[in-house]
């Protein structure tokens, strides 16, 4: 099947890896992501800031070109999923925020007023595709690597469409149709700081030590959002420093480690992007180790 | 932390500062002090009144106080709070219109400066192009707070270049022109509401 396809901003730079390696596990599935045409940025966390009726506007200019392709809209980052979600929720209880909509998207010849089905890549694969369907794929089972699914806030909060708000466990799920060996990881759900990783550091690194801590022997870290990703991948020469250890974890996308799964080179996953480095869990594939 | 005693005078209150920053006024005022959302806050250690305390603020209208706290700046959008109120207040929309209230009345400050600068930036950015040029923004954000502070990025910087994962030149969007009628027409209707209010 076609889905419309929001990508972000992000997905075109920082989490471009996350992006080629969404598109290939999708065609690989025998389903194909399409990108919608000049698409906007959805106003993340900043366009709220700036004025309540524009961090509506902006997505929803989007949400009013994909209703011209179909009934739903998949993206593959959080914060993304959250804006445009948010839209939907927010003309179905406000009708003044409805009529000054109007008023926007009117100055550029669009309308929207609901009716777009929000989806997460995630909730995507785990309800429509189906872990079994999934599983019936896997080339090569992730034997023996250990991983710990980190979900972030943004893809169960505030609107736990799919999976709870505190404890989900959809990825976990996946990635064990897929071999791995999931840890249990009370942390999956604590937020990585966000933007304070920029604009309070201090504050940022001690949340991402918290989250990487108990987790630190794990072969991998996957994630579903692009922040999630930077926040704990970039920073980890710091924290190890504030831990008093040092560091080392790949933080992947879900959809490379699922990619590798399903048989799809190095390549089109780009493991080569990781600023931790892959050549160790690449190793521990080759020989899988044993547990007890 | 131990609490901040106020003598209060009836000169210190604005009763309708509740009104003005919560998108949903009656639900804040059941707010019963019970302290979930502090307990779930990953940013509460930092702050200078935990979300709790804020709250109990907004409610009996300490405008000043409330507007001149560190917390709804160390608000990182996380919904823990919002997710567990046992009252299902509308929390992190709250911190976030506090946020914008704070900009609009020049409240001062450090977190205010650092993180209203880099929505700014982002903003900025995204306006001119319609989609985020993460190098354009950064330099935008550093250039407004701490021009020195693009250094402490510069490794960073360079190691995501090398791993092609950041670009020279912004994706900017066919129809900038829509952005840009989207950003004037919100931001006109926002100034009309609030010159009616």
């Amino acid at each position: 099947m076609n889905y419309t396809y929001f990508p972000g901003c992000s997905l075109e730079s920082t989490a471009y890896d996350y992006d080629t390696s969404a598109r290939a596990v999708m065609t690989a599935l025998g389903h194909k992501l399409d990108e919608l045409p000049d698409w906007n940025c959805c106003g993340a966390t900043g366009a709220d800031v700036v004025s309540h009726l524009l961090s509506i506007a902006l997505p929803a200019r989007n949400m009013a070109k994909a209703q011209q392709m179909g009934d739903q809209i998949v993206t593959t980052c959080s914060s993304c999923y959250l804006n445009l979600f948010r839209v939907n929720s927010q003309l179905a209880a406000d009708p003044e925020l409805q009529h000054e909509l109007d008023i926007v998207l009117g100055e550029v010849g669009l309308a929207y007023a609901g009716g777009v089905r929000v989806r997460h890549l995630l909730e995507l694969l785990v309800t429509d595709i189906g872990i079994s369907a999934i599983a019936q794929r896997v080339q090569r089972r992730l034997e023996g690597i250990r991983v710990a699914p980190y979900y972030g806030c943004l893809v169960v909060r505030p609107y736990a469409e799919f999976d709870g708000p505190d404890l989900p466990m959809s990825m976990d799920r996946l990635l064990t149709a897929l071999g791995a060996r999931v840890v249990p990881y009370v942390m999956k759900t604590r937020c990585c700081g966000g933007v304070l990783m920029t604009t309070q550091k201090n504050v940022a690194l001690k949340l991402v030590g918290d989250i990487l801590e108990p987790i630190r022997d794990v072969d991998c870290v996957v994630t579903v959002c692009p922040l999630c990703q930077l926040n704990l991948e970039a920073y980890q020469r710091e924290v190890g420093g504030q831990l008093g250890t040092r560091v080392n974890i790949p933080i992947l996308y879900f959809t490379q480690l699922m990619g590798l799964a399903l048989g799809l080179p190095e390549a089109k996953l780009k493991l080569n992007a990781s600023l931790a480095g892959t050549q160790k869990l690449m190793a521990r594939l080759e020989r899988p180790a044993v547990y007890a | 932390m131990p609490e901040k005693a106020f003598d209060l005078t009836r000169e210190m209150l604005d009763h309708s500062f509740a009104e003005t920053v919560a998108p949903d006024r009656e639900k804040l005022l059941t707010c019963i002090q019970c302290g979930t959302c502090t307990a779930s806050c990953p940013t509460a250690y930092a702050m200078d009144y935990t979300p709790r305390q804020l709250w109990r603020l907004v409610q009996v209208g300490l405008r000043d106080d409330a507007l001149h706290s560190r917390t709804f700046w160390l608000c990182t959008n996380c919904y823990s709070c919002t997710i567990r109120c046992p009252r299902g207040i509308a929390l992190t929309e709250t911190m976030a219109a506090l946020k914008r209230l704070a900009i609009a009345e020049g409240v001062k400050g450090k977190e205010k400066e650092d993180v209203s600068s880099f929505y700014r930036a982002f903003m900025e950015t995204v306006r001119r192009h319609g989609r985020n040029h993460e190098p354009e923004f950064l330099l935008r954000y550093f250039f407004l707070t701490n021009p020195l502070g693009l250094l402490g990025q510069a490794r960073l910087g360079f190691d995501m270049w090398r791993k092609g994962k950041i670009g020279l030149y912004p994706h900017s969007i066919k129809a900038k022109d829509e952005v840009e009628a989207i950003f004037r027409k919100s931001l006109a209707l926002d100034r009309d509401k609030e010159a009616h209010a």
